[in-house]
């Protein structure tokens, strides 16, 4: 487990900066970015991982001040869920009161919650309303006063503060240059003519190229081809040139990477992966401060200014609209009282209200699935003894919640919720392929590969081949200026074919087309590279030795809570997405597999839990699997709300009626989901007869924008058996995992589920929350207007910071209405008090999650009562 | 019946362009717009019976009908009615929608109906309404302000193209006192016309079509509408931009042996390179497409400027639906990256790879004889053989494996089968009605020849030589005519919060 990080350096005040660390200090400040892989592998960060040393308000707070983002919902978001019952009014009571409380102001207590009142649903931060005559010439009699109300200002780049200034636009001109100089460096070969220099590293190829760009101004390029030859160099020089003092270049630094946190967290990104490019952040940063250095330096010094004194009228007349106090009356209040008024109003701004709003919607929700959870409890009947006909094992995916409803209500079937990459810590690759996908959650690295092989996997091959040289044929004609002329004669009519058959059938084309390559390709039946091969050191071990496999097992066995009573049929069952034209499909796909189908480690463990020298030393621990068990694995179609089979080794006879019973109930099963699932998307008819089509058309219509609405809607983890939620319509907002208490003594099961799964789903939750509250800076945007570059990610129409969350379309019904609902995730715990206690103390990661804000926690002890832990 | 088909035809264009009105009404449900997409299929079906069916050339009012307009009608609608049914889902949820849908039928209508004119006013106000459609589509996410920007610079890009043609046509109407089309062209009246004057309107045309086909120095408002929605620029690239090559055609007979010719095919070939080179630089995919829109414009107008009429028109028509069809699944692209072509059997293959070459010059040779051996014939029989070439090449000889290769040979054969009837048929429609360019003089293509070759040479040189000082400024020369202007970028679309503050609405 990863251990708390230093985030600030602190540097002494006299230091020479040319003996500062500069590489610790670019670390450090890299705490306000994530890093951003490509994005044909969607994993779902937490855009703020690195500031939970913070609560979530101060962080909004300077995430506000620093690049105007604003952490909580807006306006209007929290209105129209007051409008629909959604916020209760006697938790925002009771959040005004627990504010008044921990101010202690001494104003009259009625007078205060009055206020507080009437401010705390206003769309404004105060009365716009402030030309008043009268209410200028209360506030200038009041001027002494603002020397008790003194807002620190957080620091700023250069650029910003200029453009702040009104004398140039030095920071959109910074950003442009910026951004052309990263796509370009970045670039995954979607280019044939390569930025030179490029394998010099970031600096040195920008320094030798920077001087013949034409887009600067002379003077620039003579002074930017004056730097030192090193980064660090540069870095430090300009840093000095700039005139930043010691204690403030960590946060300086910090404002540039927030300026474009997309390319910053792509270069970060990228110097994780590879020893070489190591210091890309600190090349990113001594290019950019030095462009920005180039561009200022005619307008240096600057004037400092890191306090604002506040201005009074808005104050004064937020108490005459929301506090009845007549403009005149200020000068009747003694000067402690005035002092006192203008504090209450000054600190109970819009980032409190907006605070006090969210956790009481939050709240909301909890008490609705406290409800929902308790009031079942009750009737709650004893397990039967006989064990179920087949057992489903599900991602913990919110998506699995109606689908395993449906499933249970269906027949004598039991489902079981684990995390999807069944804690096989693998990289995967695929028959034909020899690009490898790291199948686990993302903050972990993989351990072990796992290959797709076939005996006969040479003409598949070829065949496969000849699929892919097509594209390749279209690409080098495109790429040559002779055939490039004539290409669109070529290949027009046969595009103008697939145009005109997806417009006219969306539906069957897609699927026409891919049964097509189908046959064509033929692939033959796999198996899996379970049996360790140690090739050499530097690589991955291919497959598990006997030990590992019976510890994998054993692990996933129990962290799914499935180690005794096993049916005759196991189904593990891992899900993908199936949507056409999608930029962003690997964001619906598995988020604990690293953004891919999970339906490759459900092989896995399936596979594993067959071998019969496993089994034979998992009974020799007490977990004893029957012999007619079989373990098969299924991938759930999250867009179709499908199971598709993937392995189903040959049967025992009890397994082959359940396999049959399955069979029957899975349509009527899917069928059922998708009449629930599917009107939930935005539609033109009002009412729908084929759910099942249209479900098929999501997921094949070139044009859909919204195959599905993935986690979209997700608000609680409820770690517990499923008997707690059995009978409730959790209507897929909550992420399910097994755990019995009473199968783990020491704690440890729980202490992984945290470590793990909490985290994945916290990291999902907040990716959804981030999209959803600030679309432009840690969304997408709008896919209408996307465009793809470099091979990796997307921008924004001409070009524009690498983006990085779910697009606008993810969490959006239209334009004007939000369908994701922006909470912070709810953990529950079905376990006694001094479990979840000493989990928190174990966690150091964990238990500053919960007291700062960023995850909420609550339990079900023993009794079944509900405790909250904030 | 040859006379109801245009009556029918305009009152379905009509009903087209009502029924976008109509979603214009907020009280009209929204699911109306998929009954209004169908009514949007009625005209280019009818224009389709009328291309199969008809032959002869009917004036109607200041209409006229002939197989190319008919052709060109078809082709615009097509477009037109591909996009619609494409946006009704891609844009549901805009707030713009029905706005979107009812500037978009106005546009395509207009379109169509610029190539249905036969009085020059009247295709002097369509094509007005075109341009003045496409600025607004531009602008559709009005509270972007990058979007206003581009849109505000492609419309005074549109308001120059068009004031260029309004004067090249008083011009020619003062000349010889026609309005009608069919009578301004034919020979009695353009001998009224003196040389110098015939040099001067077609230096006006040219410039009036250089700007909508965004050729050098006018190629920047393509690149910076890139921020318009997907659909917008499908439309864009394939039924605005090559109108240049549609308005030279008709005004062949004028354009046809004047100097001005060379002066297309110099700004034109400079277009193609500069094109090529942005397409060869960038790396966002849907610069890279306009890059190459540019080159393949520059390619048309070079055809017309040759004289190869019938060979513009085909080239615009299928660059129309090429262009568009990769705009529209400009999603995937991501995912066809994910493969890096593995070149395994690479050194056993050069005796392969040199019967390749053999092979495209042969075929060069081959459709050079066989051609009437005009100058455009001899640019074309060079540039497909070149192109068998490559394709034989990454086809046949890269084709992995005895499967590998014989696949890659059908699909060799299939296309050019393909693209061999295709061609027929155009050829079979239109070789009636689209004029054959008079024989330009010797030096033109040769002079056009050394451009291209001597361009390709440079890029293959500098390609080579990556660390030179002329292949960094060269490269960054053609970034920097690639990239937006600063006043066209913003990091963050910061208008996405604004629309939904006040927006308002929760489900
Ligand atoms: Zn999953």
């Amino acid at each position: 487990m990863k251990m708390l990080q230093e985030s600030t350096l602190y540097i002494e005040k006299n230091t020479d900066i040319l003996e500062v660390d500069i590489n610790a200090l670019v670390k450090c400040a890299s705490h306000v970015i994530v890093p951003l892989g490509p994005l044909d592998t969607f994993a779902a960060r937490n855009p703020w991982v690195g500031l939970e040393g913070q609560s979530f308000e101060q962080t909004a707070r300077r995430l506000k001040d620093t690049c105007e983002v604003d952490m909580y919902p807006n306006h209007s978001m929290f209105q129209s869920a007051i409008d629909h019952g959604e916020i209760r009014q006697d938790f925002i009571e009771k959040g005004i009161q627990e504010w008044l409380n921990s101010q202690a102001f001494e104003l009259p207590r009625e007078r205060a919650e009055q206020f507080c009142r009437a401010a705390i649903l206003q769309d404004d931060q105060y009365p716009s309303d402030i030309e008043n005559l009268e209410l200028k010439s209360v506030a200038k009699k009041l001027t002494n006063f603002t020397n008790y109300i003194i807002k620190s200002l957080s620091i700023k780049t250069y650029s910003q503060s200029l453009e702040q200034l009104g004398k140039a636009n030095a920071a959109q001109v910074l950003n442009s240059h910026m951004i052309k100089w990263c796509k370009l460096f970045l670039d995954k070969s979607q280019a044939v003519w390569l930025m030179p220099h490029r394998e010099e590293g970031f600096y040195h190829a920008w320094r030798k190229l920077v001087q013949h760009d034409s887009s600067l101004s002379r003077k620039v390029r003579t002074q930017l081809s004056e730097l030192p030859i090193d980064a660090e160099g540069a870095l430090k020089k300009v840093l000095i040139e700039l005139g930043v003092s010691n204690s403030d270049i960590q946060e300086y630094l910090e404002a540039h990477f927030l300026a474009l946190p997309g390319w910053a967290g792509m270069m970060l990104w990228r110097s994780q992966q590879s020893e070489e490019e190591a210091s890309l952040l600190l090349d990113y940063l001594a290019v950019r401060v030095s462009m920005e250095w180039a561009f200022v330096k005619p307008y240096l010094p600057l004037p400092e200014n890191r306090n604002e004194k506040v201005n009074l009228e808005p104050l004064i007349a937020a108490w005459t609209e929301w506090g009845n106090m007549p403009i005149d009356g200020w000068l009747k209040l003694s000067s402690a009282e005035i002092k006192k008024h203008l504090i209450l109003a000054y600190r109970f701004d819009k980032i409190v209200r907006n605070r006090i709003l969210l956790e009481a919607w939050e709240k909301t929700y909890e008490e609705h699935l406290k409800k929902m959870i308790t009031s079942q409890q009750n009737n709650i009947v004893i397990p039967d003894v006989k064990p179920a006909l087949a057992q489903f094992v599900f991602c913990i995916d919110v998506r699995s919640e109606p689908f395993r409803r449906k499933l249970e209500k269906a027949g004598d079937f039991e489902t079981h919720g684990t995390a999807g990459f069944f804690g096989l810590p693998i990289e995967t690759c695929e028959l034909g392929s020899n690009h490898t996908h790291n199948s686990l959650p993302v903050m972990f690295n993989p351990q072990y590969k796992v290959k797709e092989i076939a005996k006969e996997s040479k003409p598949f091959e070829q065949r496969n081949q000849v699929v892919s040289s097509l594209g390749n044929t279209f690409k080098t004609m495109k790429h040559n200026l002779f055939s490039s002329l004539v290409l669109p004669e070529i290949s027009g009519p046969w595009l103008s074919l697939q145009t005109l058959a997806r417009s006219f059938m969306p539906r069957s084309t897609g699927r026409t087309i891919s049964k097509m390559l189908n046959t064509w390709v033929q692939k033959p039946s796999t198996e899996l590279s379970l049996d360790k091969q140690q090739l050499s050191d530097s690589e991955l071990p291919i497959g598990f030795s006997n030990n590992e496999k019976v510890h994998f097992v054993r692990q996933a066995l129990k962290m799914m809570g499935l180690t005794n009573q096993f049916a005759p049929l196991v189904v593990i069952c891992g899900h993908g997405s199936h949507s056409t034209n999608n930029p962003y499909n690997s964001a619906l796909d598995c988020g604990a597999c690293g953004g891919k189908s999970s339906g490759f480690n459900a092989r896995v463990l399936a596979a594993l839990c067959n071998l019969p020298n496993v089994r034979e030393s998992l009974a020799s621990e007490g977990i004893i699997i029957p012999k007619d068990t079989v373990f098969v694995a299924a991938e759930h179609i999250t867009t179709l709300n499908e199971l598709q089979w993937l392995y189903v080794p040959e049967l025992s006879d009890k397994a082959k009626e359940s396999f049959k019973q399955v069979q029957d109930v899975l349509p009527m099963v899917s069928e059922e989901v998708n009449a629930e699932r599917i009107p939930q998307l935005p539609n033109l008819k009002s009412h729908l007869k084929n759910a099942k089509g249209e479900a098929q058309r999501l997921s094949e219509d070139w044009s859909e924008v919204r195959p599905e609405w993935g986690l979209a809607r997700n608000a609680a983890f409820i770690i517990g058996g499923r008997h707690l939620t059995q009978d409730c319509n959790l209507d897929g907002r909550v992420f399910l995992n097994n755990y019995n208490w009473k199968k783990d003594k020491d704690g440890a099961i729980l202490a992984n589920i945290i470590a793990g799964p909490a985290i994945v789903t916290q990291w999902i939750n907040l990716q959804y929350y981030a999209s959803t509250v600030a679309p432009h800076y840690y969304g997408s945007g709008n896919k209408t207007t996307q465009t793809i570059t470099a091979g990796h990610g997307v921008m924004q129409g001409n070009a524009s910071d690498l983006l990085s969350g779910l697009p606008f379309q993810s969490v959006m019904k239209s334009d004007e209405e939000a369908y994701h609902e922006p909470l912070r995730l709810l953990v529950v715990i079905q376990a006694p008090t001094s479990y979840v206690k000493r989990v928190l103390e174990q966690n150091h990661v964990f238990h500053q999650k919960v007291k700062n804000g960023w995850i909420r926690l609550a339990s079900i002890d023993t009794e079944g009562s509900w405790v909250s832990w904030y | 019946m040859v006379i109801s088909l245009p009556v029918i035809f305009l009152a379905l264009l009509c009903l087209s362009v009502l029924s976008g009105l109509l979603l214009l009404y907020p009280k009209v449900p929204l699911s109306f717009v998929q009954f209004h997409v169908g009514v949007t299929l009625l005209s280019p079906l009818v224009a389709l019976i009328a291309l199969v069916t008809s032959t002869e050339t009917v004036i109607y009012g200041p209409w006229r009908f002939d197989s190319l307009s008919w052709l060109l009608a078809l082709f615009v609608l097509t477009i037109g009615f591909i996009v619609q049914r494409y946006s009704v889902r891609y844009l549901l949820g805009e707030h713009s929608y029905r706005k979107y849908f009812a500037l978009l039928t106005i546009t395509t209508s207009a379109d169509a109906a610029v190539w249905l004119s036969n009085d020059l006013r009247l295709l002097l106000v369509c094509w007005g309404i075109t341009l003045l459609g496409l600025t607004l589509l531009i602008a559709l996410n009005k509270e972007w302000v990058v979007a206003r920007n581009a849109s505000k610079q492609s419309g005074l890009h549109f308001a120059l193209g068009w004031l260029f043609l309004l004067g090249a046509f008083i011009w020619v109407t003062q000349a010889t006192g026609q309005w009608q089309l069919s009578t301004v062209l034919s020979e009695s009246s353009l001998s009224q016309l003196d040389s110098w004057e015939k040099t001067g309107i077609n230096l006006l045309l040219i410039l009036a079509v250089i700007i909508p086909a965004a050729q050098w120095p006018f190629q920047r408002w393509l690149l910076d509408s890139v921020v318009a929605p997907t659909p917008v620029s499908a439309v864009m690239h394939a039924g605005l931009v090559n109108a240049g090559g549609i308005i030279l055609t008709r005004f062949s007979p004028i354009f046809s042996g004047d100097i001005a010719q060379i002066i297309l095919l110099l700004l034109s070939s400079v277009s193609v390179i500069i094109g090529t080179g942005i397409m060869l630089v960038h790396v966002d995919y849907k610069r890279q497409l306009v890059g190459s829109t540019i080159a393949q414009m520059g390619f048309m107008l070079i055809q017309c400027a040759l004289g190869a009429y019938l060979a513009a028109i085909i080239h615009a028509v299928l660059h129309g639906l090429f262009k568009s069809t990769l705009f529209l699944q400009s999603g995937s692209v991501l995912h066809h990256s994910a493969e890096k072509p593995s070149r395994k059997n690479k050194p056993t293959s050069i005796l392969w790879s040199i019967t390749g070459g053999i092979f495209g010059l042969l075929v060069a040779i081959g459709l050079w004889m066989s051609s009437t051996q005009e100058d455009y014939q001899l640019i074309s029989a060079l540039i497909l053989g070149w192109s068998v070439s490559i394709a034989w090449t990454q086809l046949v000889v890269f084709g992995s494996g005895r499967i590998g290769r014989i696949a890659g040979f059908v699909l060799f054969i299939g296309a050019a089968i393909i693209y061999s009837f295709v061609h027929d048929a155009f050829y079979s429609v239109l070789q009636e009605i689209i004029p054959k360019g008079i024989q330009t003089p010797g030096p033109v293509a040769t002079l056009l020849l050394a451009i291209i070759l001597v361009g390709s040479i440079v890029g293959v040189w500098l390609a080579r030589h990556r660390s030179s000082t002329m292949y960094v400024r060269i490269y960054l020369w053609l970034v920097r005519l690639g990239e937006p202007q600063h006043d066209l970028i913003e990091s963050h679309p910061k208008y996405l919060i604004q629309r939904f503050v006040r927006g308002g609405h929760l489900r």
